[in-house]
């Protein structure tokens, strides 16, 4: 637990100084700021406006936190090869993977917590509540879907070798795990079992980002926000960050550095 | 007592390519045993399998074929990394983090006490010249003092074996004295150093035995001492022994 803290508390130092990273935080704080002006150019539902375009700016820019992140770690130790004098010390290869994503999620949380801050700010002054219950679930859930998609790119991260073909490869996942839940609904009256099975294979093994997606029905009625559905999502996310680490910490194990 | 024994370690890069085309052969069934408290230097040209071997002997890398054993167990086992240092050539470290900072990194890692892990850091900073530097941001250092920053993390736990691939690389002509001195000073204390370099008046100075590796292979190994008789001074040596047409 110790050199899994001490990885984490690395990482994210690492992470959340970074002048780019502090750039995006301004930029995501400025975003969220314009939900103000666009909130006036519509007459009605003010709140609504400004909640949707505030989630929306934070899911957005969780997953360019993630991205940086990502991009960041992984140039340094394949590039720089920082990675070397670590693994060379009293470590094991799956505490190192399991610190090095609490060190991402943490600096994610880190910029979701400012931007909801801000939010919050701006919601109480158009005179709405920021502590709904609903506001406060959808953007942990965008969190959430963020926490998960941590895991898949920490897995690219150790079996590929370049950084951009990682990061192509994350934008392609974050693009698939909105889209399959469609697939598998646009599929699901199709009479062709090879379409269907190949549909199934890759809604299973693609994370479902849309079960995240909250903040386009924060205003409606359906029972997205009951303690049912939302433990599920928790469950769900718990599995399969569990899954893809594991998947992760048995490959890096094995892995040689050149 | 043999600290480090290499046993026909012969690494293959892509052994599996079909087509033969990136196969290459970066170690060549290479033994070799060095005993406690020696300065082995290991000379070799660029692409000649030194960094290979070292990286073999930490574990970054598995042999084909072959094995090795580091203080008589094997590398992969934490307590035998827990007594180890190592240096790698132009080490380079987070640029938003401070050297104390990354020290206490390694210090956690390395499982110090904590009563003695603050002492212990200043202790190194102060070795490797780096303690008004301390509380500075990575940003601000200089190559050399990079590199004085990674001699500082492998003395860290007092080690009893270092490995250092081109500890002299990007350092001047004072870094050169002082690493030098930590070397020798750790050696005093029976300490055992493995080192590549390219620098051999540097080695000259240090080590007790050489070998060199070509092609990768280990064509020689000789204590320093009969080398210099022999002739005069390490650069005759190595230039006769790797120099087309020189001793196969």
């Amino acid at each position: 637990m110790r050199n899994i803290l001490a990885v984490t508390d690395y990482i994210f130092k690492q992470s959340f100084r970074n002048r780019i990273l502090n750039v995006l935080i301004l930029f995501a704080v400025f975003t969220i700021g314009f939900s103000l002006v666009i909130s006036e150019l519509a007459q009605e539902a003010e709140i609504k406006i400004v909640m949707d375009f505030g989630l929306f700016a934070i899911g957005l820019f969780a997953f360019l936190t993630l991205v940086l992140s990502v991009t960041v770690q992984m140039f340094e130790e394949t590039e720089l090869k920082t990675l070397m004098l670590i693994m060379v010390k009293p470590i094991k290869r799956h505490e190192y993977i399991i610190g090095k994503y609490m060190g991402i999620i943490a600096t994610v949380f880190m910029n979701v917590l400012i931007m909801l801050c801000i939010l919050m700010v701006i919601i109480s002054l158009r005179g709405g509540d920021p502590w709904d219950i609903k506001l406060l679930a959808a953007a942990g859930y965008s969190f959430a879907s963020v926490a998960l998609l941590s895991s898949v790119a920490l897995l690219l991260s150790v079996v590929t070798t370049s950084v951009p073909g990682c990061i192509i490869f994350l934008v392609f996942i974050y693009a698939l795990g909105h889209l399959t839940i469609h697939l598998k609904n646009l599929t699901a009256d199709s009479n062709n079992a090879v379409l269907k099975f190949c549909v199934d294979v890759v809604y299973y093994l693609v994370p479902n980002l849309e079960l995240f997606n909250l903040k386009d029905k924060i205003f409606s009625t359906e029972a997205l926000f009951a303690p049912g559905y939302l433990g599920f999502v928790a469950g769900y996310t718990l599995l399969y960050v569990a899954v893809i680490l594991t998947v992760t910490s048995v490959i890096f194990k094995n892995k040689e550095f050149y | 007592m043999d600290i480090i024994e290499i046993k026909s370690v012969t690494k293959v890069y892509k052994p599996l390519d079909f087509w033969k085309n990136d196969r290459v052969v970066g170690i060549d069934n290479l033994s070799l045993k060095i005993k406690k408290g020696e300065v082995f230097g290991l000379l070799g040209l660029n692409g000649a399998g030194k960094t290979t071997l070292m990286k073999i002997l930490l574990g970054l890398l598995k042999p084909t074929s072959g094995s090795v054993n580091i203080l008589g167990s094997n590398i992969e086992d934490e307590k035998i990394r827990a007594k180890i240092g190592y240096l790698s050539e132009l080490p380079y470290f987070p640029k938003y983090l401070k050297a104390k900072e990354i020290l206490a990194y390694f210090a956690e890692i390395l499982g110090l006490p904590e009563n003695t892990k603050k002492e212990r850091i200043n202790s190194v900073l102060k070795t490797v010249r780096l303690t008004e530097k301390a509380e500075t941001r990575i940003k601000g250092f200089s190559k050399g003092m990079q590199g004085r920053l990674g001699l500082a993390q492998a003395i860290l736990n007092d080690p009893e074996i270092l490995f250092l691939d081109e500890p002299m690389s990007g350092l001047d002509p004072l870094g050169y004295k002082e690493t030098r001195d930590i070397i020798l000073d750790l050696n005093r204390r029976g300490r055992t150093i493995f080192f590549n370099s390219h620098i051999l008046s540097e080695v000259e100075k240090i080590c007790n035995r050489v070998g060199i590796l070509h092609k990768g292979k280990l064509i020689d190994v000789q204590p320093a001492a009969k080398v210099i008789k022999k002739y005069k001074n390490l650069e005759n040596y190595f230039v006769r022994m790797v120099a087309p047409g020189g001793v196969k």
